[in-house]
């Protein structure tokens, strides 16, 4: 490891709505090493994008509201950061891919202004050498500079999404956050642009963290896992770790609810119920209604962390006392 | 498979739109059987004409060309009203759970129209009474009557649009990408009750989907289809252990698995999906096929049996 | 989201609950909404006890030289006209006659014009040409020019003059409702709908309509203020109301001359076809809002 890119400690942020309060991040810790991959996985509404979005300041306030937290981005503190460095940092720094291609773009702009755009932004060069860069960046990932003339829609889903990258890379980030990168993809195409982003982390040793609920993209391209669930990071490790020895009922309710594609026969076990409401957290464990191994004390004592290694710790109560404790779940 | 238990034959069936740059061929002479009780599976990446070819079968739209035989009828040939008749028995199920229903009835409101409209049930209390049955089978809790759709999480908006298809003497389903647009712990919800349904009442299934996992996990038969090309075409179990099409054998290979155990290649495809439009007389996958040949880009390639019962439409078979 | 919602409603449901009570209940959560209810109330009472309140020969119709031009005061009090009928009076019959031709002439417009746009959107293509392009082509000749027109060749009557004013509305109309149904067809429901059986006419009055109501209320409630003023502009020209029947527009319209020192001869017809415009557009709102389900 060559060192910390991303460091989150405690971050809650909620969003103060005319129906109540939504408590979307409730204290998450998050740390990405240098040239790593974090894989943030949840269901819709967990809390994934509020915590991207955190990290770049870029909390919609109102309704939004970051309650507590330290980040740490490459050394310096952002939450202390006035607006104008922090328009220097976003797309400098770190830069954010966004799940919808079709929207990120500006229809009525040439794909090549639109990268040379954002390189200007961040550094002094003339029209004419932004506009050479640009062209290197759409070549970068893999589409020919003779197209930098072109309009977005005369592109397909998935050379939309490699000009996104291409503009989200194109000042060199440290940290790249992509928001389910492929999610609107086809899986043909889902394949080519998560083996770019792969190629490119390596290229320009970036860390990344990758945010998505399709446990398959997160086999490929993490090397570390932190799974949420109603605003909490519920179980957190190595790729290794989460796939082999998963601890976190939630995170085996995951496994057993995707259909195996090699065993067509296998029944699928869904989490049965509902994420609980964000407006009213329960008072103990978020996922004790639908926990199947729940005990008395989940439903009033919020579970506290514990650690199987240093890198991988779950939240539950079943492990403090017993950290022997097997999954029934054929999983981990 | 034997006559009697094919409950629809789908003969060269075509549906082409009109666009402004010319004829776009959504479906292409596509040519499939359905048994009855079973469950075909229809793949492809988006734009394919998979939606396209379901809303043809139910004659949501019209077909170009080509014969939809349903219980020994050509539906294309039902009068209006022979076709509304037909419609007790066969429905959809929408990919979308928000656009699906109409946000201003109500739960029940919207699980009691197609029997109201259809004289089903004449009597208000009975109706009524059916309407909380049905509730009762897609797993709605029955306190949910009076609520709007919106007011709903996407699981049981999906519930709600099965509990509408099986309102009437509903038969055969075409399920449109039923669990696309949810999370993968609901998905898993839908698709057991679904199962279970089909079990229950005897249901057919055409099954629309993109996700292969899900398919291979659903259907009995699978179809894949390209550019509104039907493609290959066998068991679900034969198509994933021996697929022959260089497009199926690419599609496979990508799924992203969720598991460590690294197997096999990814093939990953060079190359942009050409344009369904005025498509020419060639292989349409030949752009991007590695294995692609001049005889490909002069003549397209028929659909013809490579094994019992597996059909691909490729030169290199 | 869902599960707060769910808690509400958390009793259990064993009656269809009625739309018509929701629809009502929303409604009465809005105060502006209630206030126009009000209004309208007051002016629908003024129009059928108007005999309890003034008397129509004496004082609305009868000329009176030397009471002309009295500013408002205890025996007139909203003041006297140039021909010295009282205006308070005056107002109070035409609320009638404008409050009916400013209804009935919207209400032809949208039954027409409604129709023509809703078969011309949802059904697309060349039915669709066929008909915007005819209602264009009304649409090019000015509202009032095509109003007058057709009262010419009917003859000046109330009822000519509100098939009139509704004719020459119904381009408007057509092209409201036929962007409000565009903008629905294309939704799963109403697939979902005819895949359950339903018949076109069903669809487009069950779900197409009830879902583009927003638009067309609030086009709706405006347009019968313009009505009111279309007629108004007809009996200026002799071709509407005949002199002396007290109609708000002509009011407004024959108090011109007089408006530098006598300004009330038209403040008060003008106030009256304000307030009553003001109210629909309140209770156009409220009703927009109370119809859609997703606004609490
Ligand atoms: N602008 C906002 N106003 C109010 N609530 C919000 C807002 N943005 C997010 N939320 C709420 O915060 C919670 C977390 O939202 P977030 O968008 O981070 O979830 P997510 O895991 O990214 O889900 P998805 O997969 O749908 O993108 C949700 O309950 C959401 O409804
Ligand atoms: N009403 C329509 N008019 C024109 N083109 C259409 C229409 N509906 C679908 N298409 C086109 O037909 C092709 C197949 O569409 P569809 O069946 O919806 O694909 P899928 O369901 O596989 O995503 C696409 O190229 C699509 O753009
Ligand atoms: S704390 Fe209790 S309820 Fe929560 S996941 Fe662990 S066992 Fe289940
Ligand atoms: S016909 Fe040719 S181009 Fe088409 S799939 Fe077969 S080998 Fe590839
Ligand atoms: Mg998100
Ligand atoms: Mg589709």
């Amino acid at each position: 490891m060559k060192g910390t890119v991303l460091k989150v400690e405690n971050l809650a942020v909620r969003y103060v709505t005319e129906d109540g309060i939504v408590q979307a991040v409730n204290g998450i810790d998050i740390s990405v090493e240098k040239g790593s991959t974090l894989g943030l996985v949840g269901e819709t509404g967990a809390g994934k994008t509020t915590t991207a979005l955190s990290v770049l300041r870029l909390i919609p306030d109102p309704p939004g509201e970051v309650v507590s937290g330290k980040i740490e981005l490459d050394g310096k503190a952002l939450m202390e950061l006035p607006e104008s460095k922090m328009e220097k940092i976003r797309g400098g720094l770190v830069s954010m891919i966004f799940q919808d291609p079709m929207t990120a773009l500006n229809p009525v702009l040439k794909v090549g202004d639109q990268i040379a755009e954002a390189i200007k932004i961040h550094q002094q060069l003339s029209q004419d050498k932004a506009l050479q860069k640009a062209r290197e960046m759409l070549e970068m990932v893999g589409i020919p500079g003779a197209r930098m003339n072109e309009y977005p829609h005369q592109f397909s889903g998935g050379m939309k999404q490699r000009v996104v990258i291409a503009i989200a890379l194109s000042c060199s980030p440290k940290l790249l956050i992509a928001d389910e990168p492929t999610t609107a993809l086809d899986v043909t195409i889902q394949a080519q642009v998560l083996e770019l982003m792969k190629e490119l982390k390596e290229k320009m040793d970036m860390a990344m963290i990758m945010i998505t609920h399709d446990l398959g993209v997160v086999a490929e391209v993490c090397d570390n896992v932190a799974i949420m669930y109603a605003g909490r990071i519920v179980e957190q490790g190595t790729l290794e770790e989460i796939f082999n020895n998963t601890k976190h009922p939630y995170t085996e309710g995951l496994f057993l609810s995707i259909p195996n594609i090699d065993d067509r026969k296998a029944e699928l076990k869904p989490i049965r119920g509902l994420m609980s409401d964000p407006f009213n957290l329960p008072p103990g464990c978020s996922f004790c209604d639908r926990c199947d191994y729940a005990m008395d004390k989940c439903a009033t004592e919020k579970p506290e962390k514990v650690h199987f290694s240093p890198d991988h710790f779950v939240e539950c109560h079943l492990y403090p006392d017993n950290k022997e404790f097997q999954l029934k779940g054929g999983k981990g | 498979m034997k006559d009697k238990e094919v409950l629809l034959q789908v003969r060269n069936l075509k549906k082409y739109f009109d666009t402004p740059k010319g004829k776009l061929h959504a479906v292409d002479d596509i040519t499939f059987d359905l048994r009855k009780g079973k469950t075909l599976g229809l793949v492809g990446e988006s734009g394919c004409g998979k939606s396209t070819t379901g809303r043809v079968i139910l004659r949501l739209l019209e077909a170009t060309d080509g014969e939809i035989i349903y219980n020994g009828k050509n539906i294309r040939e039902l009068s209006p009203k022979e076709m509304r008749a037909l419609r007790k028995e066969i429905q959809i199920i929408f990919q979308d759970p928000f656009s699906s229903l109409d946000p201003r009835m109500t739960v029940s409101e919207i699980i009691e129209e197609p029997i109201k409209l259809n004289k089903l049930i004449r009597d208000r209390k009975k109706r009524f009474e059916r309407v909380l049955e049905l509730m009762d089978l897609v797993g709605l809790s029955r306190r949910l009557m009076n609520t709007y759709p919106h007011e709903l999480d996407g699981g049981r908006r999906q519930r709600i649009g099965i509990a509408r298809a099986l309102a009437l003497d509903t038969k055969f389903i075409v399920c449109d990408e039923p669990v696309s647009a949810l999370d993968v712990s609901i998905q898993a919800q839908i698709l057991n009750l679904l199962k279970e349904l089909q079990k229950k009442l005897g249901l057919t299934y055409i099954f629309i989907t993109h996700d292969l996992s899900v398919v291979n996990h659903f259907s009995d038969d699978i179809a894949v289809m390209y550019l509104g090309k039907l493609i290959e075409k066998a068991s679900a179990e034969e198509l994933f252990s021996n697929p022959v099409h260089p497009y199926t054998k690419a599609l496979l290979s990508a799924i992203p698995r969720p598991t460590l155990e690294k197997t096999g290649e990814k093939i990953i495809l060079k190359g942009e999906i050409s344009s369904p439009i005025n498509p020419e007389d060639n292989c349409r996958f030949a752009n991007r096929c590695p294995y692609a040949r001049d005889v490909c880009r002069q003549s397209e390639p028929p659909l013809r049996e490579s094994g019992e019962n597996h059909f691909v439409a490729c030169h290199l078979f | 989201m869902s599960d707060r919602t769910l808690s509400r409603k958390m009793i259990p449901a064993t009656k269809k609950r009625s739309q018509a009570l929701d629809v009502w209940k929303r409604l009465r959560k809005s105060n502006s909404a209630i206030a126009g209810l009000i209004l309208i109330f007051i002016f629908l009472c003024l129009a059928v006890f108007a005999p309890l309140i003034a008397d129509y020969e004496n004082d609305a119709l009868k000329m009176n030289i030397i009471e002309r031009l009295q500013s408002p005061g205890a025996d007139h009090w909203f003041g006297t006209d140039e021909m010295g009928r009282d205006i308070f009076a005056r107002i109070v019959y035409g609320t009638r006659i404008s409050l009916f031709v400013g209804v009935i002439s919207v209400s032809i417009a949208l039954t027409l014009g409604g129709t023509l746009g809703a078969i011309a959107g949802y059904y697309g293509g060349k039915i669709d040409n066929i008909i915007m392009r005819t209602l264009d082509v009304l649409l090019a000749i000015p509202t009032i020019l095509l109003a007058i027109t057709i009262v010419a060749a009917l003859g000046a009557s109330i009822l000519n003059l509100m098939i009139a004013v509704g004719i020459s509305n119904i381009p408007g109309f057509a092209r409201v409702v036929r962007a409000a149904v565009l903008s629905i067809k294309d939704q799963e429901f109403i697939e979902a709908a005819r895949a359950i059986g339903s018949r076109d006419h069903t669809i487009i009055l069950k779900h197409v309509l009830p879902n583009s109501m927003a638009p067309i209320i609030v086009f709706a409630t405006l347009k019968v203020a313009s009505a009111i003023m279309a007629t108004a502009s007809l009996s200026f020209i002799g071709l509407g109301i005949q002199p002396p029947t007290p109609e708000w527009g002509s009011m407004l319209a024959g108090g011109r001359a007089y408006i530098r020192d006598n300004m009330y001869i038209v403040l008060y017809p003008g106030l009256a076809i304000v307030l009553t415009v003001l109210s629909l557009n309140l209770i156009g709102d409220g009703l927009r809002d109370a119809l859609d389900p997703k606004l609490k």
